[in-house]
């Protein structure tokens, strides 16, 4: 499943990054890819983007780029 | 030996470079907030070494143009004289560690600078720093720069004699696959390092985390979220009147007293009395009296930067600022433009879309700079009765409010124009990182404020102390026959006669030649023209101190003028220093010049269409 359509407070690993090449290389810069835990904590008030916390990292990610983001739910 | 701060942005380089060097760079809250190299000296036993803080970068491959002008700076400066102090965050090792070993392994000499051990300390969060050392092959330093713990440590670090064994890849020049490679090998490393030297005292969410989470609970929730935004920006503007007022009478009250205690023990010598009185204290008084005002301003977007709200508040605009082709990351060059337009240029370097940058750039110079902040509080407390009160606020304030709101908008309907013409398109910012909160310390924001004051004594000081003589040459000589009044002397002078044959020009806007040689000697600096205006009436005879300006202003022009100066204070680019950016920012003269032929005309038009509706509505 995509980020975008994963639900919030659920932890997940990313098992994939689908995006331009530049982008990619942006997101692992702040440890988003592939094997990294994620969580989808907070919408901001316009619903997009939405902040995530990225192993121990805050970061507000938009929409176009989470449908890019591939994730696995993590079971308790 | 030249010394150079890198790493990921946000880590405290800037702080650390303070610290080395004894200087006072900005520091903020944010990633980004350094867009451009800054250089100091550090003495070691004696002998000084060139310090060099440079933009922060999130990995080998730049990205963005400040990310650029770090690795352009390594590149250029020889390998032997270079090393390269990679500064980390400690809670968040494991992110800034790849740089550090990419660095390394280009060929570069680096050493790893642990900032925020305090921080780290709080969240549980312990390195061992000799076991570091060894697994990275690199020295290490553990410091707070903030609190300037373990900086002794850092200074032998920098004596120890370590110099590049061969020249170094020139990461601008090197194929970005090779970086790549190096990069993903040298991550997949460190998170094995940190693994082995990070210890964790307890599981779960660092405390710093844990409570910007719950903060932004609070600050991103859908009704709380923008009223707060909303509350924090209104703030600001009642604030510059309501909290200012008491200190600006005071400091206007000491220039006139001034001016009266010097005009009759130099009654022998009129011209010098004149020159004193009323061109050098005149003008004086105009700029100094708006101190508070610009301290209470810097003091409250201080608290933003430091704080870490500003790059929420930028995520909380994004998808507003999107149907404008704009996105979140225009948020802190434009709110940083409300202090100046230079900064907030700069700050657009940090943008990553080109066009965006651009876009960013032609519009920060319409954010309500602090140079226009005295020029609508003389106009508003000249135009706008201090009785007007509704709702029980501030009049003055919500028209100030006004004027900031309509800066705003004027750049959000230009942007909807670039759009239109197919130079920016609709997309919201992919990444922006958002910071733990900090609560700013105040020695860190009196720090702050008073560098800002400092420059803006400084620069708006001298510009209009030499306006000032000048004003008063020209409108002393040539002498007008004994007995004539000062404004038949005025009338005569070499300014009167330069003013009235630039006064056709402005007429349609409702402005007399005195306004109109007040607008033209703002053309270098918005600022000038409440000193210009202050010394212009002095010398004419229509006001006899400082607090006279305002009620002078108000009974001689009326409202429609009021309007027609707000609306083109509020759109001119009257400001060589911006321009003179805009151009390094831009690579050429077309933009820069673009922008002020485009913006003289607009205010132009609009200070023009202002007038002639006030005055069919005053009818």
């Amino acid at each position: 499943m995509t980020l975008d359509s994963l639900g919030l407070d659920i932890p997940a690993r990313v098992t994939a990054v689908r995006l331009k090449d530049e982008e990619r290389a942006r997101l692992g810069a702040v440890g988003l890819e592939a094997g990294a835990s994620i969580v989808k904590l907070l919408r901001t008030p316009l619903r997009d983007p939405v902040e995530c916390l990225v192993g121990s990292q805050l970061v507000a990610l938009d929409r176009r780029v989470m449908a890019g983001i591939l994730v696995a739910p993590e079971t308790p | 030996m030249i010394i150079a701060l890198v790493g990921r942005p946000n880590t405290g380089k800037t702080t650390l470079f303070n610290a080395l060097t004894g200087l006072r760079q900005r520091v903020a809250n944010f990633p980004g907030c350094t867009v451009e190299k800054a250089a100091g000296v550090l003495t070691l036993d004696g002998v000084d070494h060139e310090c060099v803080d440079l933009p922060g970068t999130f990995s080998l491959l730049p990205d963005t143009s400040d990310e650029a002008v770090a690795f352009d700076f390594l590149a250029q400066t020889p390998p032997d004289q270079l090393r390269a102090l990679c500064v980390c965050e400690a809670s968040n090792l494991s992110q800034d560690l790849p740089l550090a070993l990419g660095l390394k392994a280009c060929g570069y000499p680096v050493a790893i600078v642990v900032n925020m051990i305090d921080e780290a300390a709080e969240n549980g969060v312990a390195i061992d720093a000799s076991r570091l050392a060894s697994e990275t092959g690199l020295p290490v330093a553990l410091v707070s720069a903030r609190h300037g713990q373990g900086l002794e440590r850092l200074r032998e670090l920098l004596r120890s004699e370590e110099r590049c064994a061969e020249a170094p890849l020139a990461i601008p020049h090197t194929p970005r696959l090779a970086l790549k490679d190096i990069e993903e090998r040298e991550r997949r490393r460190a998170r094995e390092i940190c693994a082995r030297v990070v210890r964790r005292a307890r599981t779960g969410l660092l405390s710093t985390v844990e409570r910007s989470i719950s903060m932004d609970r609070w600050l991103f929730h859908p009704v709380a979220g923008p009223v707060v935004l909303a509350v924090v920006m209104f703030l600001v503007f009642q604030s510059l009147f309501a909290w200012a007022q008491p200190a600006m009478d005071l400091i206007e009250g000491a220039f006139g007293g001034a001016a009266e205690l010097v005009r009759p023990r130099l009654s022998a010598y009129p011209l010098a009395a004149s020159l004193i009185c009323d061109g050098i204290i005149a003008g004086m008084s105009a700029v100094f009296v708006f101190v508070p005002q610009i301290a209470i301003l810097f003091t409250l977007i201080g608290f933003l930067e430091h704080s870490g709200y500003l790059p929420r508040a930028g995520a909380m605009v994004d998808r507003a600022l999107r149907p404008f082709g704009l996105d979140g990351k225009v948020f802190i060059p434009f709110l940083s433009s409300f202090a100046c337009a230079i900064p907030g240029v700069m700050a657009a370097r940090t943008i990553p879309n080109e066009r965006k940058r651009l876009s960013a750039i032609l519009l920060c110079p319409l954010m309500t700079c602090s140079a226009r902040l005295p020029v609508y509080t003389l106009l508003i407390a000249a135009f706008v009765p201090a009785a007007w009160a509704p709702l029980g606020l501030s009049g003055r304030a919500l028209v100030m409010a006004g004027m900031y709101a309509f800066g705003a908008v004027v750049a959000l309907l230009l942007a909807l124009a670039m759009r239109a013409a197919g130079l920016v398109e609709a997309q919201g910012s992919a990444l922006t990182v958002l910071p733990p909160y900090r609560l700013p310390k105040a020695r860190e924001l009196g720090r702050y404020v008073w560098t800002r004051v400092w420059h803006f004594l400084g620069r708006a000081g001298q510009v209009i102390f030499l306006v000032s003589l000048l004003l008063w040459a020209l409108a002393t000589f040539p002498r007008a026959p004994e007995g004539a009044t000062p404004t038949q002397q005025m009338e005569q002078s070499f300014l009167g006669r330069a003013g009235h044959a630039v006064e056709p020009l402005f007429r349609p806007l409702g402005y007399d030649w005195k306004i109109s040689v007040g607008v033209l000697s703002s053309v270098a600096a918005r600022e000038v023209f409440v000193g210009t205006m202050g010394s212009l009436l002095a010398l004419s005879g229509d006001t006899s101190s400082p607090e006279e300006l305002a009620p002078v202003l108000q009974e001689r022009y009326g409202l429609p003028v009021g309007v027609s100066l707000l609306l083109f204070f509020a759109i001119a680019l009257q400001c060589v220093s911006t321009i003179s950016v805009v151009r390094r920012e831009t690579g050429g003269w077309k933009w820069p010049m673009l922008q002020l032929g485009f913006y003289t005309a607009l205010a132009y038009s609009a200070a023009f269409a202002g007038y002639r509706l006030a005055l069919l509505l005053s009818v």
